[in-house]
């Protein structure tokens, strides 16, 4: 294997003693950087033996085999080895919450049930110590949305090898996020109450809901009418919902709760994608007739009904794709983003293609983002953002996961735990 | 309403005063000497004397409260009243053994309870036992009156007698036997003193311990044994082991007469049922009764096997909501299933010859106890068990079957009336106790249902009347005209109405009528708008009856199934053992064979008996062609938290060692079928890790559709849960959560030593004591038998093993020093994420490891996790498992073991071993199960693919030599569920509103998904669900 000057600098950093936020953020690409003979997992055009990419600023410039190499250009041989774009994991709370016990570092939830002024970005914190470990199996991208209740605020697209967060936007309120109402009654084990005071409850929430959106498109359509309104935060940043310029986001698991969301949102003619869906399979034609995108979250679930196949939530994604469905896999978490790549291997074995599989996390999920035209596939003009693994990265067996690019930037895939893992090891080689 | 059939009283409060004539034993009398004779005769009647005998036309003679005679003759002896009962039954009274009658309620402490501040001490006065959930010393008739509110709730659906204590605590008190008459308690107590009436739930009680149902059962069991040791301690010469005196205790000292009081204890489910029979066959209490709930049906063979009576009550679930296509979503094929076949409870447990008794309890309301016991009539039960049930046995079980239960000369004179027969459409109209009477319907009251004709200036007008419990409506109808009466007023056979005669086309206004229903003749005056007076006389015609359109008699078609357990996925017959053989697979055999190609496996009998090449098949063996599948030893789980009912933690005491996982087996808990569908067989049930020495853990395997019994791990030694760090410092439980020694991991270590040098301790008064000569025994009271302190002899007499929740290297350095001082072993970390810090220190104690794969960032204490722990340990020569802590994790545990190779580098047999022969080495089970070995027990998993990639699939589960998960099977049983559920769908769409009618839930409350810190107080919200 061929090293270039730049990933021996990378290991260099590797030998420090260092704490996770000494990794530093790789700098802006200056150099072309030829990868070559990999098998390359273009997303749109398949999977290409023996395959060279060309790496120009922040770019791909060529995909073709026996590529010339540019004057100046790091070349690396990935003979062997598997090529495939950076993946992305969508919705979660990945650099808002640190240690979700300790109340200080996390920044997830805000209170009120009216926060579309609300932008989750802000919080985000480049220097979390999970993040790394993340960007360790693969991951190049994210969307952090804010948590809470109702309306919840503004989702943004993240690389996750970045200075701060400014750095790390990558595009800006991607999505106005909105937990929608229970529709259910099923009883809480903890809090037993009846199910009229359940429905009662959701009733309320519904109608304050709705109550918000009406009075939001009337001051949106005010201001488009040039009337002057005292400036109200929270309604000025549902403009753009209304002007079709910012899609919405439902976050719904119940089949009942996505029927709903998908009424209203036609009838206030935003563009939806539910995330959650735990009950889409069950409603997957209806979604994919009317263009609704799923943020499938529960690739790990245990079924949330006691009358469900033990593997419901497993074959979910392909029951999605076998009815025409754009998904994106996510565990809406933090710190167990990183398997959100095995999990999308799991739904292989439960019959989604790996082609499939592949899509959801990286063009459909870049597609749900709204981001597809730059990101999500290893295409000619496309980010440069890109993953060696040793195999296939969706298999334990195979997932050892070996560079990455974001933009051309070569990314240090050290972590906190590879470098407490080093650190113990020299206290038994100490000792021994 | 109540009359009461005493002239002299003028208003009803004076009867309640002055009930009868020997009201005044001890109670001087005030006014003049009530002495009217008591002599009553219920003629002409249809006498059920006891269940299955039955006197038609017979007389009841009653005197002073008692039957002084059964005649068949008309003719009454002079000064007896006489009632005529012609068209009425008569049956004895009946006797539930089961209320809180003519008790205060009890009260919760509305400051108290869940969501509030802990509470871990009870207020101590009189020699109270340390826990508020124990009222053994409340004898309850010291709190009885009367209360004739509540009586004539009962008497209304014919109850006479009750037995009665407060519905609050674990030991709820001894109980007493009451006539449901008004007056003195002084009379209406026929027996003061009779069960002990008990339960698992702690009421209102606000202090913490006990807050799970294993809490509760270990409370019982130390109050059980405490009452032993008090009776004979107390009074005995206690210095060589006390102190102190022997303490006074009142609750202890009341429970000496357990065993002559009997036990009467309330079941909320069948297996609080078996639970409760196992747990007081445990002191040898045979006098036991157990109030039964309804799902007796699901497990009846356990249920027989018990042999305990039941006093069974028949509230019947509602029809599940499926109504709205909306809400079928909520609803569950257990729910369906339980509307279905609820009502024939009864007539299975009947079929069963289990002996039981019919009690109110748990009706939302009263009336509806009988519309429901002829549901159950219906569906099977005999009229005559169910009489029974109500009477002959509840007298013979209370003994007192000399005075009540029956219609005999001698006996109490305690009768229901009925107006007709009570199993066809008979209505309670009256209940006699101790002769008097209770009258709900007059008995004479004139019928006027029927037609009639109004001779009115020439026309003949058709009225039609009806007559609804003394509600008369009617109209006339002439042509296409119909004239409704209005300002209807009857008054005994008087009847007044008005009718708009204009409306008829029959006058200028409305015409009243005034007059009165004679034999069958209605008799008066009509006076028209005109003030015309028309004499009225017409002969009573009977309505047309309406045919009722489903014949009550029809017996019901069951369309469920009842499985094991009594849910989707359920197994209606188990699978069997089988001797099998497995063809060319990939055998992993987690053993020094390592990892073998094309290979064969022998099953016979339960275990692995050939593993090779190209075997020949056995005759009688299944062959199973194994090509391209791999074959690895069942996965077993070092640290689950599935099939536990009621509560995960007994998260109250810091130290709760005596409680235990065993008693609180859930055998329905579907968490059992997934983890199959996993590769799971074994587990570990853990108690959560709520306080620093938790309880006693009990290893399963996941036999699917077998009782809780059977899940247990037969042979497998004993082991127990401690914890440190975060959770047992209560540090993520919230600001009411900081009074609980200790809130430091110093404490922790101090708490730990103290109990067990408190064990040292107790293991030698207990030696002391042995070695004392039997004349001195006589005279010493012994040690108190003290579980909590007991578990932890256990553990350094090496009969227990630890498995000790940790996270960081200071908490792990910390234990491993204070087990070595004071002489105990840590047989496994679990979690320990960082383990790999200290893994030589932990090695050189002996101690395995057993972790998450890459769980961290959750809290403080695992801020240091990582992934390559389980590398880092084993390259120190720990011995290393990957376990689950939740139903999630269980099912893909192969998966998790994986992440070593994908980390680390593990080598791929010493990864799979991490979920087989490893666990099975820490939970000392090794020598039966985790490696595929000649002689082994035949626990293995057929997978689709190498055990360890992300594409394998369980196809095929096995505990010894059983299939108890196959992919295929699971296949048919999602359809049959389907099928099922769509069927018992249509049946509700179709059903009436009787047969949809019913209270309450629909089915148990399902578990909620344990973690290990889940230390809310369940007893408390489950206290939530009560009435």
């Amino acid at each position: 294997m061929k090293y270039s000057k730049l990933f021996l600098l990378v290991t260099a950093a590797l030998s420090l003693t260092a704490q996770a936020n000494d990794i530093v953020p790789a700098p802006k690409q200056t150099a072309a950087i030829l990868l070559q003979d990999a098998t390359v997992h273009t997303v749109t055009n398949g999977v290409l033996k023996d395959t060279d990419v060309l790496l120009v600023d922040g770019k791909i410039s060529a995909i073709g085999t026996d590529l010339a190499v540019p004057a100046g250009a790091q070349v690396l041989s990935l003979q062997g080895k598997q090529l495939y774009p950076g993946l992305i994991a969508l919705a979660n709370q990945l650099g808002l919450t640190e240690i979700e016990a300790v109340r200080a570092t996390d920044d997830s939830t805000e209170v009120t049930q009216t926060n579309p002024d609300i932008k989750a970005q802000v919080a985000y914190n480049a220097d979390s110590e999970v993040v790394p470990t993340i960007r360790a199996n693969g991951f190049s991208y994210t969307l952090v949305y804010p948590n809470g209740s109702l309306i919840m605020g503004q989702s943004a697209f993240m690389q996750l090898d970045a200075w701060n967060w400014k750095d790390a936007t990558v595009v800006d309120a991607v999505a106005l996020h909105i937990k929608w109402p229970r529709a259910d009654v099923m009883p809480n084990p903890w809090r037993p109450q009846k199910p009229e005071d359940i429905r009662k409850a959701s009733q309320k929430a519904m109608t304050e809901l709705e109550g918000y959106f009406k009075t939001a498109k009337a001051y949106a359509e005010a201001v488009g009418d040039g009337v002057k309104l005292p400036v109200d935060s929270r309604w000025q940043a549902m403009i753009p919902v209304f002007k079709g310029e910012l899609p919405v986001f439902v976050h719904a698991n119940d089949e009942r709760q996505i029927e709903q969301a998908m009424k209203f949102a036609q009838h206030y003619g935003f563009a939806l994608t539910i995330v959650g869906g735990r009950d889409a399979w069950r409603i997957a034609p209806q979604l994919a007739a009317a263009n609704v995108s799923v943020i499938y979250t529960s690739p790990y679930g245990i079924p949330e009904r006691a009358d469900e196949a033990s593997s419901q939530s497993f074959q979910t994604p392909a029951q999605l794709a076998k009815a025409g469905v754009k998904f994106a896999l996510s565990l809406d978490g933090y710190w167990d983003t990183r398997n959100v790549v095995f999990a999308a291997g799991q739904a292989i074995s439960y019959g989604l293609s790996p082609e499939q599989a592949l899509r959801s996390v990286t063009l459909d999920a870049a597609a749900i983002a709204g981001v597809a035209d730059k990101i999500g596939s290893i295409e000619v003009g496309k980010a440069a953002t890109l993953v060696v693994s040793d195999g296939d990265i969706f298999d334990y067996l195979g997932h050892k996961v070996r560079y990455m690019w974001i933009d051309g930037r070569a990314v240090d895939l050290n972590s906190r735990h590879k470098q407490l893992h080093d650190k113990y090891q020299q206290r038994y080689q100490a000792k021994n | 309403m109540i009359k009461l059939r005493l002239s002299l009283c003028s208003t009803a409060m004076l009867c309640v005063l002055l009930p009868a004539a020997s009201a005044d034993q001890t109670t001087p009398v005030q006014g003049i000497r009530d002495k009217s004779p008591q002599l009553y005769a219920l003629t002409n009647a249809t006498v059920i004397t006891e269940p299955g005998k039955r006197l038609d036309n017979a007389t009841v003679l009653i005197s002073n409260g008692k039957i002084s005679k059964i005649q068949k003759k008309a003719d009454v002896p002079a000064g007896y009243q006489t009632i005529d009962a012609s068209g009425y039954f008569i049956y004895p009274g009946f006797i539930d053994l089961y209320s809180q009658y003519g008790l205060p309620k009890a009260e919760k402490d509305a400051k108290a309870g869940f969501g509030r501040k802990p509470n871990y001490s009870n207020e101590r006065k009189g020699g109270n036992a340390s826990n508020a959930a124990i009222h053994a010393r409340q004898q309850w008739v010291s709190e009885f009156k009367p209360d004739t509110e509540q009586a004539k709730s009962y008497q209304q659906q014919g109850f006479t007698t009750v037995q009665s204590a407060r519905f609050d605590g674990i030991f709820r008190g001894q109980a007493f036997v009451a006539s449901l008459v008004a007056g003195l308690p002084n009379q209406a107590v026929l027996r003061a003193q009779a069960n002990q009436f008990m339960a698992f739930s702690k009421g209102t009680s606000v202090q913490s311990y006990p807050s799970s149902l294993m809490g509760s059962i270990a409370l019982i069991r130390q109050t059980l044994a405490d009452a032993n040791w008090y009776s004979q301690a107390y009074g005995k010469d206690n210095w060589r082991f006390y102190n102190q005196p022997i303490e006074f205790n009142a609750d202890l000292a009341a429970l000496a007469q357990l065993k002559t009081q009997g036990v009467v204890f309330e079941a909320t489910d069948d297996q609080a049922l078996l639970r409760a029979d196992s747990l007081l066959k445990e002191f040898g209490l045979d006098k036991v009764t157990l109030v039964a709930s309804g799902y007796e049906y699901s497990r009846i063979e356990q249920v027989k096997a018990t042999g305990r009576p039941l006093i069974l009550p028949i509230a019947f679930p509602a029809a599940p909501a499926v109504q709205q296509l909306n809400d079928q979503l909520d609803v569950e094929l257990a729910q369906l299933r339980h509307w279905e076949r609820a009502p024939s409870n009864a007539a299975v447990l009947e079929q069963a010859k289990v002996p039981f008794t019919l009690t109110l309890h748990k009706l939302e309301k009263p009336e509806q106890f009988w519309p429901n016991l002829r549901k159950a009539v219906s569906y099977g039960l005999s009229e005559q068990k169910a009489l029974a049930a109500l009477t002959t046995e509840p007298a013979k079980w209370l003994g007192l079957d000399k005075q009540i239960g029956k219609i005999a000369e001698g006996y109490q004179a305690d009768l229901v009336v009925s107006k007709g027969d009570l199993f066809a459409d008979g209505e309670i109209v009256a209940t006699w106790v101790r002769g008097q009477e209770q009258q709900f319907t007059a008995m004479d009251l004139p019928v006027f249902a029927g037609t009639y004709q109004l001779s009115v200036n020439g026309s003949s007008l058709p009225l039609e009347l009806t007559d609804k419990k003394g509600s008369v409506e009617g109209s006339v109808k002439l042509g296409d005209k119909t004239s409704k009466l209005n300002h209807v007023a009857v008054q005994k056979n008087q009847l007044q109405f008005a009718l708009d005669l204009k409306a008829l086309g029959q006058g200028s206004g409305v015409a009243q009528f005034s007059g009165e229903l004679k034999g069958k003749t209605l008799q008066g005056k009509l006076v028209t708008a005109e003030g015309t007076i028309v004499a009225i006389s017409s002969l009573q015609q009977p309505l047309v009856a309406q045919v009722d359109q489903k014949k009550a008699t029809e017996k019901p078609v069951l369309l469920s199934k009842v499985t094991m357990p009594n849910r989707a996925f359920g197994v209606t017959q188990q699978a069997k053992q089988q001797n099998v053989h497995i063809k060319n697979a990939t055998v992993w055999t987690s053993a020094k064979a390592g990892k073998l190609e094309n290979t064969d496996v022998l099953v016979k009998d339960g275990k692995f008996v050939k593993i090779g090449k190209n075997l020949s098949t056995p005759s009688g063996y299944q062959a199973i062609d194994a090509t391209g599948m791999h074959l690895t030893a069942g996965i077993i789980d070092e640290h689950s938290h599935i099939a536990i009912d009621q509560g995960v933690n007994e998260g109250s005491d810091a130290v709760t060692s005596e409680v235990r996982i065993a008693d609180v087996l859930d055998a329905d808990d579907i968490n059992i079928y997934r983890g199959l569908a996993g590769g799971t067989t074994t587990a570990q049930l853990l108690h959560g890790s709520a306080n620093p020495i938790g309880g006693q853990a009990q290893i399963i395997q996941l036999r699917w559709g077998d009782s809780s019994d059977q899940l247990k791990f037969k042979g497998a030694p004993e082991s127990i849960k401690l914890a440190l760090g975060e959770n047992v410092k209560q540090s993520n439980w919230g600001e009411d959560f900081v009074s609980r020694y200790p809130q430091t991991r110093s404490g922790v270590d101090t708490i730990i030593r103290d109990a067990f040098q408190a064990a040292k301790e107790y293991k030698a008064q207990w030696a002391e004591y042995e070695d004392l000569s039997s004349s001195e025994r006589a005279k010493t009271a012994p040690p108190r038998v003290d579980y909590r302190i007991k578990t932890l002899v256990e553990i350094l007499d090496k009969e227990r093993f630890i498995h000790i929740h940790s996270y960081v290297a200071s908490e792990i350095l910390m234990i491993i020093k204070l087990a070595d001082e004071m002489g105990f072993n840590i047989t496994t970390f679990t979690h320990i994420l960082e383990g790999y810090k200290v893994a030589d220190e932990m090695k050189a104690h002996g101690a395995s490891a057993s972790s998450f794969a890459d769980w961290w960032a959750y809290k403080m204490e695992v801020q240091d996790a990582i992934p390559t722990n389980v590398c880092l340990m084993q390259q120190q020569g720990v011995l290393v498992s990957i376990n689950s802590d939740s139903p999630d994790l269980q099912r893909r545990l192969n998966q998790e073991a994986a992440k070593a190779v994908v980390y680390c580098g593990m080598d791929e047999q010493q990864a799979l071993n991490m979920v087989t022969i490893n666990p099975a080495i820490q939970l000392k089970i090794d020598s039966k199960v985790g490696s595929v070995e000649e002689g082994k027990q035949a626990d293995f998993v057929l997978w689709s693919a190498h055990p360890l990639s992300v594409y394998a699939r369980a196809q095929q589960t096995w505990i010894e030599g059983i299939p108890y998960y196959q992919l295929t099977a699971d296949e048919q049983l999602q359809l049959q569920v389907k099928n099922e559920k769509q069927q018992l769908i249509q049946k509700v769409l179709q059903a009436s509103d009787s047969e949809k009618a019913g209270s309450g839930a629909s089915y148990k409350a399902n578990n909620p998904v344990w973690h290990c810190e889940d230390n809310h107080d369940v007893l408390s919200v489950a206290f939530g669900h009560q009435h």
